[in-house]
């Protein structure tokens, strides 16, 4: 019922489409074109005994090697712009590393002492290396030997003789697929046709999404095994902002893409300036509008369309990124990065939030045993599965509580039914407080703690909880979903949810009467908050902070500031009057066309 | 000339990643100074990226800083910098 990997937000009409796959939008933009795979050949460096006179020249030609590779790597920094630091600095140390003692003086070592073939020498030295960070336990320094197989990779393939450079010869824009990318490729397919990229790897630390990004490619990463199931000459449209990819796409699917391509692009011009205004109505009322996002790197997009602050921050990442369960100073690096760059805006950490069963599938190792259960969205999940694994619970509130010396951090509890889940979660806080104080560790003084309001029984009591925590937000995808008792992933009642059902207005309205009635703020986080259709009613209703998609935040921004306050609140009241969804929407619909200029189906 | 030391906190929420690493290994390379790093019993020279990178010198973790050489004090200036700096050199 509850989908985890919600970043795809199809329209909320919601028709599935059968050839989309749904990766991790890293960069966006939409494009249609030809795909070019490519497939990396490992060099499977044979061991060759060579007579003690050739050696001389063995060395030579691996010297050569690494000062082509050198060569190439610095003709490629000397392509872009001083301004694409990150990436000039990944190809910084990528070119130390080529010339770091551990990987040169260490191969010429072993073709003097071992009389071997240069290929056979760096593949024993690689070994080394790879045997020294395989000790090392923090993931992101341990991934750092991505990097320095990468750089051998590069003097491999000039020592084997392959062609260098020129990855993509196609005389046509191409999008490129492979494995994986390293940031170089990243840059230099860049100088070639590119129209966008797609990849099978790529995460938290991935160079790759960060270069994409800065070089402004559209790119899809986490699309596994999409190297098996797609071949050179296929036809795809990638999606960038969705992270969705149409494989070989029908004539109709490329007409509906050519035209949101297009749209795009022009919206994009037309909404730039709002990026930098105030987020108010045109009389003065501000309404905060913030960005939903699940990774760290999301948070330069944050940035781009002047998102004030993070409504959400889905917390899975971390737990599901890699095998092992994370520990805690793991978290508290990505909280502290997470509340830094946000600060001084207010960073909504939602505590994790996923079904007891998927997530111990993930960790086999894990101590307790759940059995399958038969129905997860009524389940052990969200906050009764922190309740349960207390320990887990406790780690991500001790990382969050040691960040927030270094922003303004609010602390989300999803899926709260019930006062005794918040007293025990509250009382799991004061723990860990006390506890970190004992430690002499410093926590922030003012932060927030906040429930999800997204079954009915949360709405109902919503009075209740308002006494007791700092803010409320409503999580509407899921309050319809748990209030209209529709499963979206069911296509036999998918169209019956509806985010204009009477119920689920009155509940909303509802909820922030009794946030307001206690003085606290309440927000709205679900694919509601970022449709205009859908936003203007709920600015309407009073709702405070809308958390959103970063890239639609300037599409809700222009509606805001649109209209007076008054105008807002008399549509809310309107609209509160309607008995049935279609009644509702076609309202909404015939008020925007008559008081908003702008397009709005674009969703 | 005799050496100079220094004791440092590493500054840098994700410890001495590649960026840091780099940084440091410029340093060794810019400086007439041979740069030692000392952790937990072991010991690298600064001028290797990998060998820096391969100590997993983490956020909150303390380094011993030796050099010597004609420029030894104004590098372990700058090298004590990058190590207890917040952010990314």
């Amino acid at each position: 019922m509850k989908s985890e990997k919600n970043k795809a937000t199809p329209s909320l009409s919601g028709d599935a489409t059968s050839n989309l796959l749904q990766g991790i939008g890293v960069s966006p933009g939409i494009v249609i074109g030809r795909v070019v795979v490519i497939k990396r050949h490992t060099c499977r460096a044979g061991r060759y005994h060579l007579p003690p006179d050739y050696i001389p020249k063995e060395v030579a030609r691996f010297h050569q090697a690494v000062t082509q590779a050198e060569n190439e790597l610095v003709k490629l920094r000397e392509n872009f712009a001083d301004d694409l630091a990150d990436a000039l600095s990944i190809i910084d140390s990528h070119i130390l590393m080529l010339k770091d003692r551990m990987i040169y003086d260490q191969t010429i070592r072993f073709i003097k002492s071992e009389n071997v073939n240069a290929e056979w020498a760096l593949a024993q030295s690689l070994n080394h290396i790879k045997n020294r960070f395989d000790k090392i336990a923090d993931p992101y320094i341990k991934e750092r030997y991505t990097d320095i197989k990468h750089v051998a990779d590069r003097v491999f393939s000039i020592l084997f003789g392959h062609e260098p450079s020129q990855l993509v010869k196609e005389n046509e824009p191409v999008i490129v697929v492979a494995n994986d990318f390293s940031p170089e490729d990243t840059m230099q397919l860049h100088t070639e046709n590119l129209l966008g990229f797609l990849s099978e790897k790529g995460g938290v630390t991935s160079h790759t999404a960060i270069v994409a990004r800065s070089l402004n490619i559209p790119a899809v990463i986490g699309l596994t095994h999409i190297t098996g199931s797609i071949a050179t000459g296929d036809t795809i449209i990638l999606d960038g902002g969705l992270g969705q990819v149409i494989m070989k796409p029908d004539p109709e699917q490329v007409q509906v893409y050519k035209q949101k391509a297009l749209q795009s692009g022009a919206l994009a011009d037309e909404l730039a300036p709002y990026v930098h205004l105030a987020s108010e109505t045109f009389d003065g009322y501000s309404v905060r509008l913030s960005a939903n996002i699940e990774m760290i790197e999301e948070l330069q997009t944050v940035h781009r369309f002047g998102s004030e602050g993070i409504g959400l921050f889905r917390s899975e990442f971390d737990f599901f990124n890699q095998q092992r369960q994370p520990g805690e100073d793991a978290l508290l690096v990505t909280y502290r990065q997470l509340l830094e760059t946000m600060s001084p805006h207010p960073v909504t950490v939602r505590t994790l939030d996923v079904g007891g069963d998927k997530f111990l599938d993930h960790l086999p190792d894990h101590f307790s045993q759940l059995d399958p259960e038969r129905n997860p969205a009524l389940g052990l999940r969200s906050i009764r599965f922190s309740l349960h694994e207390v320990e887990l619970f406790t780690m991500q509130l001790r990382a969050l509580l040691k960040a927030s010396v270094y922003g303004r951090l609010r602390i989300l509890l999803p899926l709260v039914s019930s006062l005794p889940e918040l007293h025990q979660a509250k009382a799991i806080l004061r723990k860990v407080s006390s506890a970190l104080e004992k430690e002499g560790v410093a926590y922030g003084t003012g932060i927030e703690l906040g429930v999800m309001v997204e079954v009915p029984s949360a709405v109902i009591l919503a009075d209740v909880f308002s006494k007791e925590v700092d803010f409320l937000a409503i999580g509407t995808n899921d309050l319809i979903q748990y209030s209209l008792a529709i499963d979206r992933s069911n296509q036999h009642v998918a169209h019956m949810y509806d985010p204009f059902h009477p119920a689920v207005l009155r509940m909303i309205k509802q909820t922030v009467d009794a946030g307001h009635a206690q003085g606290i703020s309440v927000s709205v986080c679900g694919e509601m908050a970022g449709d205009v259709l859908c936003a203007i009613v709920l600015l309407g209703l009073g709702v405070d902070e809308l958390s959103m998609r970063p890239a639609v935040i300037p599409h809700i921004k222009r509606l805001l500031r649109h209209f007076h306050y008054e105008q807002l609140q008399q549509l809310g009241e309107d609209v509160l009057r309607c008995v049935d969804g279609e009644q509702t929407k076609n309202f909404v619909k015939a008020y925007l066309s008559n008081h908003y200029p702008y397009q709005c189906n674009c969703y | 000339m005799s050496p100079v030391t220094g004791s440092y906190i590493i500054g840098n929420a994700k410890g001495v990643h590649g960026r840091v690493a780099t940084k440091l290994a410029e340093i060794a390379l810019e400086f007439e100074a041979d740069v030692l790093l000392l952790h937990n019993g072991s010991q690298v020279n600064c001028d290797s990226i990998l060998d820096v990178l391969s100590m997993a010198l983490v956020h909150g973790s303390e380094v011993q800083v030796i050099l010597s050489g004609q420029q030894a004090q104004p590098a372990l200036v700058k090298i004590g910098a990058v190590l207890t700096a917040e952010n990314d050199p």
